[in-house]
């Protein structure tokens, strides 16, 4: 395995903090733009951990969906830990499909992000209004919650840019030796 | 010379200066008013000077533009520099209008009511996300004296219900949340009771509901409706909001109102709690 140069090492940290940075100054404005205002917003932290756990390991993935999760709790003043134990799951869940599974394309962010966000809604909808019986209840779910979800998908477009653009400054590009180059050409064949 | 004084040239040349200096003083004796010659002219060239005079304003303009053209280039800065302090002060001083008019109605409430205890205003920080029933949160919590079930009010009406309280936030629940009832009564007619309650349907609109309501009432449309304060949790005789429209409920038992809070809850910038009333309940 090729070893990298202390040079390299160093751009290579600087690079996933500055990247690390920036991820966590967009989940910062997303809660900041969730919290402000009347009207009917995306739930933006739903994509933001998704996209984000498509490119990191399982760890961070996790953690970042708990951050967004409580975020969102506080937002919409839901049980605090509720949206991050969801999204959590959803984003550990994503990290090892596209490890695993999934090639990183768009599509793929954007099925991953529907179902992520559908089910947040409609548990949402669950626990929060179809529990309680109130009178014509099923006009949340029809008038809130699936316009919220088409809301979070439209916005999940503009993510999914966000964070390519961050990537594609800032995510360190993987090193191959020519030893590996070699041994997985040898393994393909 | 002598030849000259003594020509005819010289006489002529004389006699017009004598008739010009008569002239004048015909002029001087006519008190302001000009000469009818001279009021001729002055009618015969007026357009063409009119049009000259416009020329050349222009003209001169032009020049003017381009001789002070860095002379005006500052005072246009300056005069927006100016314009933009004062339309900062502007809304420094619209803000404190409004505050100040806020500050006014909640006074009054004070003096209407002199049983309240009333926490300081209290500004909305923002509406909770996407939530259908307009619950928001206050920028006031426990250190300034709030405690959870204390009721929200305006000058005009009931708002809601301090739900959860942390050090320096607190959220509210509206009236038109489903999950707060309260005991009514109508200002007119006491006999005519109910209970507030929100509905999802009424919520899209901003609107509340006066349900089980007898069949046997007396309420009509614009009717007010104020707390009963039987539940010990809301003052006595506080305005919740006016009749809209009456009709059935599902079951067809019982009456329901639909009724349009005092205060436009979609739209609220500042709120007050009434951390305790006589009557209060005491929790345990």
């Amino acid at each position: 395995m090729r070893l990298r140069t202390t040079r390299e090492q160093r751009i290579l940290r600087f690079k996933t903090v500055v990247r690390w940075l920036l991820y966590y100054f967009l989940i910062l404005s997303s809660f900041i733009i969730m919290t402000s205002g009347t009207w009917r917003k995306p739930i933006l932290l739903i994509p933001i951990p998704i996209c984000i756990a498509i490119n990191n390991d399982q760890y961070a993935s996790v953690f970042t969906g708990a951050l967004c999760g409580f975020l969102i709790d506080i937002s919409c003043n839901k049980l605090f830990g509720y949206n991050a134990v969801i999204l959590s799951v959803s984003c550990l869940m994503t990290s090892l499909l596209f490890e695993l599974y999934l090639k990183n394309k768009f599509v793929n962010y954007m099925a991953i992000t529907a179902i992520a966000a559908f089910v947040q809604c409609w548990l949402d909808y669950k626990f929060y209004y179809q529990i309680w019986k109130y009178d014509d209840v099923s006009r949340i779910f029809t008038r809130v919650s699936m316009r919220i979800w088409l809301y979070t998908m439209i916005s999940a477009v503009f993510i999914f840019l966000i964070i390519r653009f961050i990537n594609h400054f800032f995510m360190p590009k993987a090193h191959l030796s020519i030893e590996e180059a070699i041994n997985t050409r040898n393994q393909q064949q | 010379m002598r030849e000259f004084l003594k020509s005819t040239r010289f006489k002529i040349m004389l006699s017009f200066l004598a008739f010009l200096v008569g002239i004048m003083i015909y002029a001087v004796t006519k008190g302001g008013y000009s000469v009818s010659s001279v009021s001729f002219i002055n009618t015969m060239t007026k357009p063409v000077r009119k049009v000259t005079n416009g020329i050349s304003m222009k003209f001169e303009r032009n020049v003017d533009k381009f001789n002070k053209a860095d002379e005006y280039y500052e005072e246009n800065q300056r005069l927006k520099a100016e314009l933009g302090e004062l339309n900062k002060k502007l809304t420094n001083y619209d803000a404190l209008v409004a505050e100040c008019e806020e500050l006014r109605k909640f006074v009054s409430i004070k003096e209407e009511h002199e049983d309240y205890i009333l926490s300081v205003p209290c500004k909305i920080l923002g509406y909770v996300t996407n939530d259908p029933f307009r619950s928001f949160t206050i920028d006031k919590g426990s250190e300034d004296g709030i405690k959870p079930n204390c009721p929200v009010v305006t000058a005009e009406g009931l708002v809601g219900i301090t739900i959860e309280v942390s050090k320096h936030v607190t959220t509210v629940r509206s009236i038109l949340s489903p999950d707060l009832s309260i005991a009514a009564v109508c200002s007119s007619s006491s006999a005519d009771t109910g209970i507030i309650e929100g509905g999802v349907v009424a919520a899209e609109e901003g609107l509340t509901r006066l349900i089980h309501v007898s069949p046997a009432h007396q309420l009509k449309e614009g009717d007010l409706m104020i707390t009963a304060g039987s539940s010990g949790m809301f003052p006595k005789d506080y305005p919740i909001g006016k009749i809209k429209s009456i009709g059935y409920d599902s079951n067809g038992l019982s009456v329901t109102a639909m009724i349009e809070p005092c205060t436009d809850i979609t739209r609220l910038t500042s709120v007050i709690v009434i951390t305790d009333f006589s009557g209060k309940r005491e929790d345990d």
